[in-house]
């Protein structure tokens, strides 16, 4: 069976190869805008945890001959990709798994991105994940991590949308929060990002707080770095109106696709909206539409 | 202006001076904090020039309307002395909403200043300009002289209003830039923000370099650089119309003076400008035949290199931000090294040319009233208020001024001599505000420094980088300025844009008064010398001919003998 998946390819969508959010990525990447990328499936990581938890040398060359097609694919040299790992059992409608494995951004050259999967793949073992699946129920499953590599957004905007409130669940409701740079500083909760609130029914904008954005996180050469936002830029509103507009329209549709409540990250380069991530939102039940 | 404060702040008195007696002709002055300028003047100044600044000034008002300000300003001359002060025209409660508006306001104004100084406000001054020397001061009645020194007070009015209009959103970015710059990168020192500003051209930096050139030419004729060098300035224009040579680089000298001598030393405009008295000129032109180690043409494409260098490397250090990042830092940058050029420029056309046209009818009054007998001198007229001056030129019988000029004199003089409080009236409650606006004014005006905990240094505000060693020079007038040898470190209470061709022969610059974007910095970092601004107390505890270690950096000065 293949190792390598892309994320175009219609394999790519089932989650037991892939895990959840590749799995997602796939099958939506028709509707919205998804960076390109490929996936390694669970099962390589898992023939190589029953050896080892590196790659092996003919895995390493499948990967480095995904990432030069990628190259092609992008129309660069070495492209910037965002390495994140891809759990089996991740983005089950049971729990999140938000966060609880590793993801490294702005990734560059073939070696950095074998070394990245190897990181991703180590990061399944780590205790703090391992803690997380036995609170959850689900340390008796073999772990198996897939792991995703895309190409990078250099996000001007990143965003992460609830599609109903999960503070009140009411479902009439649609939450954004918003703040400069890549995800990582909002995803991790240092910044108080922009917050709206937005009634479904009519997309009317009924709350709209704009946060004091003190860090966001930015590319270096070979990697992210956080830092301090300008106060110039802090107090200033992360969205136009017509960006919340069109946001609404994509989760909406991405909601209507999964057929449950939706928690979207998405990032901006220019005006250019891509989804880097949707799953069922875990913490107001699994009602279906 | 019958603004009043829209709420009195609890007063908190300055205690009064003794040998500084202060009557408050209008009741709500006594609450309000009164500062001086001793940036802009030094020196007490006459009636009739205070009622040329205040005119000027208040166009300050009109610009704060524009820009929504919630403050308006007042002028006094309080025993002579200019100083003015702030008063907040709405509550607390109606600040916030009205920053939002003002903050709109300031960022339309710096977006359309380039636009509008070339196309609509240089013009409109280069016509007031021209208005002023068509007119024809020798031959005019004295009816049609008074009526143009009404004219000419409405015109100064005007210039007033555009200056404010220029100058606020003018230095507004450069204090933005650097706190951005800054806040971007933050092991970076305001300086290093300012190096992405530096090395363009401007009319105080062009004024010297013409005159760089005259110097350059008279290097080539070595009997003409014989007789610069050994005559002594006062005497110098006299001694080469004697010869064929002389008289050809007298008429360069007139065509230099025609185009850059319509300024005085600082900003006052009782004092002869550089066409009626030359010698600062001609001062530096010797000093620029002697040193040939200071090339301006040289040193501006250095620092335009070392800009684009600085700019270049911030532009990488930020290509993996958000694109609003970037665009902002962009913007900033275009906006501040606009600001920087006209920082200068602006000083050129308004405050200099400007204010030279007033002189010439405000003296040409004087020299009527002094033919008539009415004055003893025409430049006594400076101690005259306008409506004085309007009736004599109006009245068909002399009448004698010579007493009321005696008293002005006498109180000008008196006060001189004293040491005036930098503020006066009330300290308003609460802490100082602390928003952009404020900033940009301490950057300007300088804030005071904090105290020196060495007892042989002298604290100051970093104006321009670098550490030197040199012997000092405190310079009171430009008229001493002569005293200043190459290589010396001239220290000054302040140095307005015509002292500046002093910077190319000084080692460093140490003022009392301003901050990090007063003219003396600003073009200090243009010549590349260290300089000290703000530093309260240099001229008067600075020797001349000690020793000085000079951090421009730090901000201090070091007595080392």
């Amino acid at each position: 069976m293949a190792s390598i998946l892309w994320l175009h390819d219609s394999a790519c969508a089932d989650s037991s190869l892939t895990g959840g959010k590749a799995a997602n990525l796939s099958r939506l990447g028709a509707d919205v805008r998804v960076p390109p990328g490929f996936c390694l499936t669970a099962a390589a990581h898992q023939a190589a945890v029953e050896s080892q938890p590196v790659l092996s040398d003919a895995l390493a060359g499948a990967v480095a001959a995904a990432y030069a097609e990628l190259a092609q694919l992008c129309g660069v040299d070495d492209p910037p990709v965002a390495v994140r790992s891809s759990a089996v059992d991740e983005d089950g409608a049971a729990a999140s798994f938000a966060g609880q494995h590793d993801t490294f951004l702005n990734i560059v050259g073939p070696d950095a991105v074998i070394e990245a999967i190897a990181r991703c793949w180590a990061s399944g073992h780590a205790d703090h994940a391992r803690q997380y699946r036995e609170r959850h129920g689900l340390h008796e499953r073999p772990v198996r991590v897939a792991v995703l590599v895309q190409q990078l957004v250099p996000a001007d905007v990143s965003g992460v949308v609830f599609s109903a409130n999960p503070v009140n669940g009411r479902r009439d409701e649609l939450v954004i929060n918003a703040s400069w740079g890549l995800g990582e500083s909002i995803v991790a909760g240092r910044v108080t990002p922009d917050a709206y609130v937005v009634r479904r029914p009519d997309r009317h904008v009924t709350h709209r707080t704009i946060g004091d954005k003190t860090r966001m996180t930015v590319r270096t050469p070979a990697g992210t770095r956080e830092v301090e936002v300008p106060r110039l830029l802090r107090r200033q509103p992360a969205l136009t109106d017509a960006q919340i507009v069109e946001l609404v329209d994509v989760v909406l549709g991405l909601e209507l696709r999964m057929q449950v409540p939706v928690d979207v990250e998405v990032a901006w380069h220019g005006k250019d909206l891509y989804v880097l991530q949707c799953r069922p939102i875990t913490t107001i039940g699994a009602a279906t539409l | 202006m019958s603004t009043l404060p829209a709420e009195l702040p609890s007063p908190t008195p300055i205690p009064a001076a003794p040998d500084f007696p202060v009557l408050w002709d209008d009741p709500t002055d006594a609450f309000l904090m009164w500062t001086n300028d001793r940036m802009h003047f030094p020196r007490p100044m006459t009636a009739l020039e205070y009622e040329v600044w205040a005119a000027f000034s208040d166009g300050a008002n009109l610009a704060f309307t524009s820009l929504a300000f919630p403050i308006r300003q007042r002028f006094r001359r309080i025993n002579g002395y200019f100083y003015q002060a702030a008063i907040p025209i709405m509550p607390p409660d109606q600040m916030e909403a009205n920053g939002q508006i003002a903050q709109e306001q300031m960022a339309k104004g710096i977006e359309q200043l380039p636009e509008r100084w070339q196309r609509e406000w240089l013009p409109e001054v280069q016509g007031i300009l021209e208005r002023w020397r068509a007119f024809p001061l020798s031959t005019a009645s004295n009816d049609d002289l008074a009526a143009h020194l009404e004219r000419t007070l409405a015109m100064v009015s005007r210039l007033g209003d555009i200056h404010f209009h220029v100058v606020i959103p003018g230095y507004f970015p450069l204090g933005l830039f650097e706190e951005y710059f800054c806040e971007l990168f933050p092991d970076r020192k305001p300086f290093d923000a300012y190096r992405l500003l530096q090395g363009f051209d401007n009319k105080t930096l062009e004024t010297d370099r013409a005159l760089f050139d005259l110097a350059r030419r008279a290097r080539l004729n070595a009997a003409l650089l014989t007789l610069i060098q050994e005559t002594p300035p006062a005497a110098l224009r006299e001694v080469l119309e004697q010869s064929a040579d002389g008289r050809a680089f007298v008429a360069d000298l007139r065509g230099y003076l025609d185009e850059y001598g319509q300024r005085g030393e600082t900003w006052s405009i009782a004092e002869p400008s550089w066409i009626e008295n030359p010698a600062p000129v001609f001062k530096t032109l010797r000093d620029y035949t002697r040193d040939t180690a200071h090339d301006p043409h040289v040193e501006m494409r250095r620092l335009a290199a070392e800009r684009d260098a600085a700019i270049a490397e911030a532009r990488a250090n930020l290509k993996g931000y958000p694109t609003p990042v970037i665009e902002r830092f962009e913007s900033l940058l275009e906006s501040a090294q606009f600001g920087n050029i006209l920082s200068e420029d602006h000083n050129f056309w308004i405050d200099f040319r400007g204010f030279h046209q007033v002189r010439r009818v405000v003296v040409a009054c004087g020299e009527r009233l002094a033919g008539s007998g009415a004055l003893a001198a025409a430049d006594d007229v400076w101690h005259l208020a306008s409506a004085d001056v309007l009736r004599a030129l109006r009245a068909p019988a002399t009448r004698d001024l010579r007493p009321l000029v005696a008293a002005s004199r006498a109180e000008v003089e008196h006060f001189a001599a004293i040491t005036r409080p930098p503020a006066l009236g009330s300290l308003p409650p609460g802490a100082p505000p602390d928003d952009a606006m404020a900033r940009m004014m301490g950057r300007f005006f300088g804030t005071p420094p904090a105290p020196a905990d060495e007892t042989d240094v002298i604290r100051g505000h970093a104006g321009s980088p670098g550490r030197v060693t040199g012997r000092a020079r405190v310079v009171q007038a430009l008229a001493d300025a002569s005293k200043l040898q190459p290589g010396e470190v001239l220290v000054a209470e302040t140095t307005a844009p015509p002292w500046t061709p002093l910077f190319g022969t000084a080692c460093a610059v140490v003022t009392d008064t301003g901050g990090i974007l007063s003219h003396c910095a600003v073009v200090a970092r243009e010549y590349g010398i260290p300089a000290v601004v703000g530093a309260v107390v240099a001229t008067s505890r600075v020797r001349d001919g000690q020793l000085l270690e000079i951090d421009g950096d730090a901000g201090t000065i070091r007595l080392l003998d």
